[in-house]
């Protein structure tokens, strides 16, 4: 148990590292993400109470698209010169492979989401920052939900035929409470409303959604993990 | 014997559906609110029951898969989840035509329908993703994993209506509140088994066609090897 | 009898019946290209099993 969580983290710190060298998905996806949020601006003509109704909505579904473009890359990235064959012969579990790449979609989509959010904010003339710590949590509580099942999910598209188009069609139906309840409690925040009632049995929801495709996932992956 | 068993099960399902549909038609009274409309339910309820069956058929055999590695369980949860996805079809499509009658418009987004929605998308990703696996052992292993996650929506769906503080638009639960009529029982627990018996048989057909598929792919590699 | 609600019952019941059949269609014209598919495979390793390289 604790040398898989060794192990986990030490996958979780090479994917990121190699990432950080390269930054090729994180630059993909935040570019992405930006360019979404500049279009969304030109689709819709809103007056500030609006705006201020569908903001939790529109943030979401940038980080998802963003999100769906890292995990896409998580176990995609190990194809060249066979290093998935490798990693999956290794002594390592499944689990501690699939933990650490998680860990690792985690940070780099919670990246995305830090730097798209200033700009959100100043395209749309949001004030993000109150609430922020609620804001910081609902975000790390759904951007988890996001790659637990994203990483699961490109460990079964990696080897398919049409891989970036077959991870959104499994990915984001799968998604759908979870984003439901993020948006939720995002539009409440950003309108400056306190946390509570709706927005903690939102929460409630979303700690379900990770906690259920966490353990399932940990479980399952050791079945499809195989060369 | 399957050629047997498809026709006794498609047989067996006219003499109970013939008789059943005079019934709903001919000799049941309309309903006080919703006057003819309401007999959709006989044929809206049993696809969902009958969908979750063979979803839930489907997750057993999809672990049984993943657990014995026989092609055998294989091919019967892709039999169940196709069929199960088609009658999910049947099921929101007949749902929203009576939404469109009663309340005027053809969906809303509740808990009910949304998570009825969300698992006909699961499980069409599921077909969709199983042809792009070219691998036999791969695509029933990867398969057998998303239908099990796929299954992770059915306890949404089955809550969705039962949940105290969830409001929702679609009717309640009326089998087991007693709010459906003791005449109404009858007809519609034969409509439940006369879908069960189709799809039983539509679900023999398709476990046949896999299995044959898979004695084409072995040809193949023979043929290469040759 | 409420001649609106007949008509959408017709509707409804009408959409359950396209759908399965067309369901049907599917899997029928499925089995037909299996089987011949099949048929011509066969023949192929019966004639190279007759005239081995």
């Amino acid at each position: 148990m604790k040398r898989g969580l060794i192990t986990a983290l030490a996958i979780a710190k090479k994917d990121l590292q190699t990432e950080l060298r390269t930054k090729e998905s994180i630059n993909a996806s935040a570019s992405f993400a930006l360019v979404i949020l500049v279009l969304f601006s030109f689709a819709f003509d809103l007056g500030r109470e609006e705006l201020y109704a569908i903001a939790g909505g529109l943030l979401w579904l940038v980080f998802s698209f963003a999100g769906a473009l890292i995990v896409n890359r998580s176990f995609a990235r190990e194809l060249p010169n066979d290093c998935l064959d490798v990693l999956i012969a290794s002594p390592a579990p499944a689990w501690s492979i699939f933990l650490g790449k998680s860990v690792a979609a985690f940070f780099l989509l919670f990246i995305v989401e830090l730097i798209s959010l200033p700009v959100f904010g100043l395209f749309y003339n949001i004030h993000w920052t109150q609430n922020f710590p609620g804001l910081l949590l609902v975000m790390a509580l759904a951007t988890w939900g996001i790659t637990v099942v994203g990483t699961a999910f490109s460990a079964v598209t990696v080897n398919i035929r049409l891989r970036e188009l077959m991870l959104p069609v499994l990915l984001y139906p799968i998604l759908i409470p979870l984003l439901i309840g993020a948006m939720g409690t995002t539009t409440a925040l950003l309108q400056g409303e306190p946390m509570s009632g709706e927005a903690i049995a939102s929460l409630r929801l979303l700690i379900g959604f990770d906690v259920i495709y966490t353990s399932l996932a940990l479980y399952m992956i050791e079945f499809i993990l195989i060369v | 014997m399957r050629e047997k068993a498809i026709y006794l099960l498609a047989i067996l399902a006219a003499l109970v559906m013939i008789p059943n549909l005079k019934t709903v038609f001919m000799d049941l009274p309309d309903e006080a609110m919703q006057g003819a409309i309401y007999r959709i339910i006989f044929i809206h309820v049993p696809a969902a029951i009958n969908a979750q069956i063979f979803f839930t058929v489907s997750l057993i055999t999809s672990i049984l898969f993943l657990v014995k590695k026989n092609f055998v369980w294989d091919s019967i949860s892709v039999s169940c989840i196709e069929v199960g996805t088609m009658l999910v079809l049947v099921n929101l499509v007949t749902g929203s035509i009576w939404g469109r009658n009663q309340w005027g418009i053809w969906w809303a987004w509740d808990l009910r329908m949304t998570s009825q929605l969300m698992c006909f998308l699961l499980y069409l990703g599921y077909l969709l993703v199983r042809p792009a696996i070219a691998e036999p052992t791969q695509r029933a292993t990867l398969s057998a994993f998303v239908a099990i996650f796929a299954y992770a929506d059915i306890p949404l769906v089955l809550m969705a209506i039962r949940l105290p503080n969830v409001r929702t638009q679609h009717p309640g639960p009326v089998l087991e509140t007693g709010t459906m009529a003791k005449e109404f029982h009858a007809p519609f627990g034969l409509g439940v088994l006369a879908v069960f018996l189709i799809c039983t048989a539509l679900i023999l057909i398709r476990q046949h066609q896999e299995t044959a598929q898979r004695e084409i792919d072995s040809l193949r590699r023979e043929l290469h090897s040759i | 009898m409420d001649i609106t609600n007949l008509t959408f019952l017709f509707y409804g019941y009408s959409a359950a019946w396209i759908i399965i059949t067309a369901f049907v269609f599917l899997l029928v014209s499925r089995g037909r290209r299996i089987d011949r598919e099949l048929a011509r495979l066969k023949s192929l390793v019966a004639d190279k099993d007759n005239h081995p390289r």
